[in-house]
């Protein structure tokens, strides 16, 4: 098996007052993509500056490409801060080759690269102007080039997808799977569990800086069992408060997804719900990663 | 060392092309241009007035003496004097001159009878009593004019008359070593103003550079690549760049333009020579103290979250410049004294107070050596200073550090 390219073993950072994050650990394996994944001020940012040495565990160890982190190692990262890390004032391009120069690239390279993923990403004609006239989303994508630049084999990403609109989140989505392809391991952060669920391999949750859940996207669901029912219905929704059945549902307006309670047979939900109201739909799931987060934070708030 | 490089090359790229820049570049030398030019213009329209007075004498020869006297010496003052003489000495004439003076058809009259001469008092009647010039310039010419007429009484010819009148020259003449100390000194006033307004101007421009970085993410993605130190360097010498880019643009416009002066003016200045060290000195004081301040400022910056908290403490940054500048004068009478010795070596007041002292009366070398070292050390440390600062300052987004936080972070390795 190839070292971890990340690996974080214990880790505990606190502030003033509060603990930002608690015995954090995990291991990024190479040419993966690793979602780091939990609410608002669950600590993920945290983690993150720990990883490219912005901020210093207060304990534990953070690894890079097998070895304990130096500051050698960062040429070797991408990074894209939450929120935008841009000089306003200065123009795309060269604001763009600045960044790559100091990741170690010369200026005509960092140019030409700088040219390429510009017209790659739909930014040609933004490279002259400011970035203060730029959307946020455009914004967004400069940064995400600058991560990329310098061409690291790992690339750290804090909410990469946040104020982005559907297009452009896709077009980013494909060139981190086009980076995964070539061989490059990819850690992001995100409290938006519906991407997480459609590009990465393992995960991390988080929840008020503790670890809640880690692993293997794959086997973390396997555990949890097909025990979620997605029920479009018209009607009587008071099945729902039927606590012999039902552990917990979850309602997104066009459909509730329910979680069985142990023991509780599908088929007797069913009657029940077709009883009082029109079924349109009735199906077995895996459950969402959501669902699951539900379920655990739920868990440890109680 | 190329990391330093490319902030300074991007500090000074970026704020050298903007318009304030610019502006600020254009905008104050053809301020000062205006503040030359206008009271020189002024003076100059002035002299094309022909001032148009009455003299009241009791004899001809007094007031063309007087005529004669005004004329000699109106051209000091850049104006020129039509003058009438007026033998009819009477209250009615009086009122009638005052009339005139008052209708605008005069400037003025004077009343310069032979009763008045002997009483010492003569009135000069005018519109305008504010021009005190014009006031000095008549009283000399009726005291000239009545020492000329009474001693053309008592016989003394018109030859010996002017010799005895014509004015004594004094040539101003300098003793050969003090002297030029009592000039040179003058430098040290120079490079206090130009370190002072300097570094008002681009500290400032510094604290803002580092803030404008804290406050956004920049940082982040900065420091995944440089180190606090290499960025705080590389802001603090890209920024003092240009500064020093500002100031070189107006000494070059200030030869082009001032050049011709200079050269005309060569005359006056003659036998004054600036040794070269003075301006050695000159630049290596004014840079290192430039570089210490704008350090200073860059602590700033990276200690305080927003602009208005450090334009709060700024004073406490210009607090030893201010200091060392109020010092030089105590320096200046006494260059030897124990704490002229000891308040230049401190790094904080070396820039003017070492440099007053080698003008002044120049110290042993080893002086002057280890308060440039002093200085250079304290620049490094003070970067060093920042860098641990800002390192541990971004930790605590949009806080305001207590002091014994600011101890724990200096501490902090």
């Amino acid at each position: 098996m190839p070292s971890p390219t990340v690996q974080l073993e214990k880790v505990r950072k606190s502030y003033d007052h509060f603990v930002a994050v608690d015995d954090l650990s995990f291991q990024i394996l190479p040419g993966t993509i690793y979602g780091l994944l939990g609410p608002n001020g669950a600590g993920k940012t945290s983690s993150l500056r720990m990883m490219i040495g912005i901020t210093v565990p207060d304990a534990g160890q953070v690894r890079l490409f097998g070895e304990p982190f130096q500051r050698g190692h960062l040429r070797r990262v991408g990074y894209l801060p939450e929120e935008r890390g841009l000089y306003k004032k200065m123009k795309v391009l060269e604001q763009l080759v600045f960044l790559g120069e100091i990741r170690g690239l010369n200026a005509r390279d960092a140019a030409a690269r700088a040219r390429r993923w510009c017209e790659r990403l739909e930014l040609a004609a933004w490279m002259p102007k400011k970035v203060e006239e730029l959307s946020k989303g455009m914004q967004q994508k400069v940064q995400f080039i600058a991560a990329l630049l310098h061409e690291p084999e790992l690339i750290m990403m804090d909410e990469p997808f946040a104020g982005l609109d559907p297009v452009n989140a896709t077009l980013l989505k494909d060139v981190l799977l086009e980076q995964k392809q070539a061989g490059r391991t990819i850690l992001f952060s995100t409290h938006r569990m519906d991407q997480v669920e459609r590009m990465c391999d393992s995960i991390c949750l988080i929840n008020r800086g503790q670890q809640v859940l880690e692993g293997e996207l794959k086997q973390i669901k396997a555990r949890w069992g097909r025990n979620n029912v997605q029920i479009e219905y018209e009607g009587d929704g008071s099945f729902l408060k039927d606590n012999s059945l039902l552990q917990s549902f979850n309602d997104y307006g066009n459909y509730v997804e329910v979680r069985l309670a142990p023991g509780a047979d599908a088929q007797q939900l069913l009657h029940q719900v077709s009883a009082g109201a029109k079924v349109y739909k009735f199906e077995m799931v895996e459950p969402s990663l959501e669902q699951i987060f539900i379920d655990v934070v739920g868990k440890t708030d109680a | 060392m190329r990391n330093v490089w490319l902030v300074i090359q991007r500090e000074y790229l970026e704020k050298v092309r903007t318009k304030a820049f610019l502006f600020t570049t254009m905008f104050i030398p053809a301020l000062m241009g205006l503040s030359i030019f206008l009271p020189t213009k002024m003076a100059t329209m002035k002299s094309n007035k022909v001032t148009h007075i009455v003299v009241v004498a009791s004899s001809q020869a007094t007031g063309d003496a007087i005529r004669s006297q005004l004329a000699e010496r109106s051209q000091d003052i850049g104006g020129k004097y039509a003058v009438d003489v007026d033998l009819t000495a009477s209250d009615a004439e009086r009122a009638a001159l005052a009339a005139k003076v008052k209708g605008g058809e005069l400037d003025g009259f004077l009343w310069a009878t032979d009763d008045a001469l002997t009483a010492r008092s003569v009135t000069y009647t005018a519109r305008n009593v504010s021009d005190f010039f014009e006031a000095a310039v008549l009283k000399s010419a009726v005291t000239m004019a009545r020492m000329q007429s009474r001693l053309t009484r008592h016989g003394v010819g018109a030859q010996e008359l002017q010799d005895i009148l014509k004015s004594v020259d004094i040539k101003v003449e300098t003793g050969e070593k003090k002297s030029s100390g009592e000039f040179m000194f003058i430098f040290t006033f120079i490079l206090g103003a130009m370190l002072f307004t300097t570094v008002l101007v681009y500290g400032i421009s510094v604290m803002r550079s580092v803030l404008e970085e804290k406050n956004s993410r920049v940082m982040e993605v900065l420091l995944s690549a440089l180190t606090p130190k290499e960025l705080m360097a590389g802001k603090i010498i890209g920024v003092a760049a240009v500064g020093l880019t500002q100031i070189a643009i107006w000494a070059a416009l200030g030869a082009v333009l001032g050049g011709p002066y200079a050269l005309a003016a060569r005359g006056a200045l003659q036998g004054v020579s600036i040794p070269p060290a003075t301006l050695i000195f000159f630049a290596v004081f004014f840079l290192l103290g430039y570089l210490l301040y704008s350090s200073m400022y860059a602590a700033l910056g990276a200690l305080v979250s927003t602009d208005q908290e450090g334009q709060q403490l700024q004073i406490v940054v210009m607090g030893p410049l201010l200091f060392a500048y109020l010092m030089m004068f105590g320096v200046l009478r006494q260059p030897n004294a124990t704490f002229s010795l000891v308040l230049s070596l401190v790094p904080f007041f070396a820039p003017l107070l070492m440099y007053m002292r080698i003008m002044v009366q120049p110290p042993p070398a080893w002086q002057v050596a280890l308060s440039i070292a002093l200085m250079v050390a304290t620049i490094y440390g003070m970067v060093s200073l920042c860098a641990r600062i800002y390192r541990i300052g971004i930790l605590m987004y949009g806080k305001r550090p207590t002091l014994p936080e600011i101890w724990k972070w200096l501490r902090y390795t």
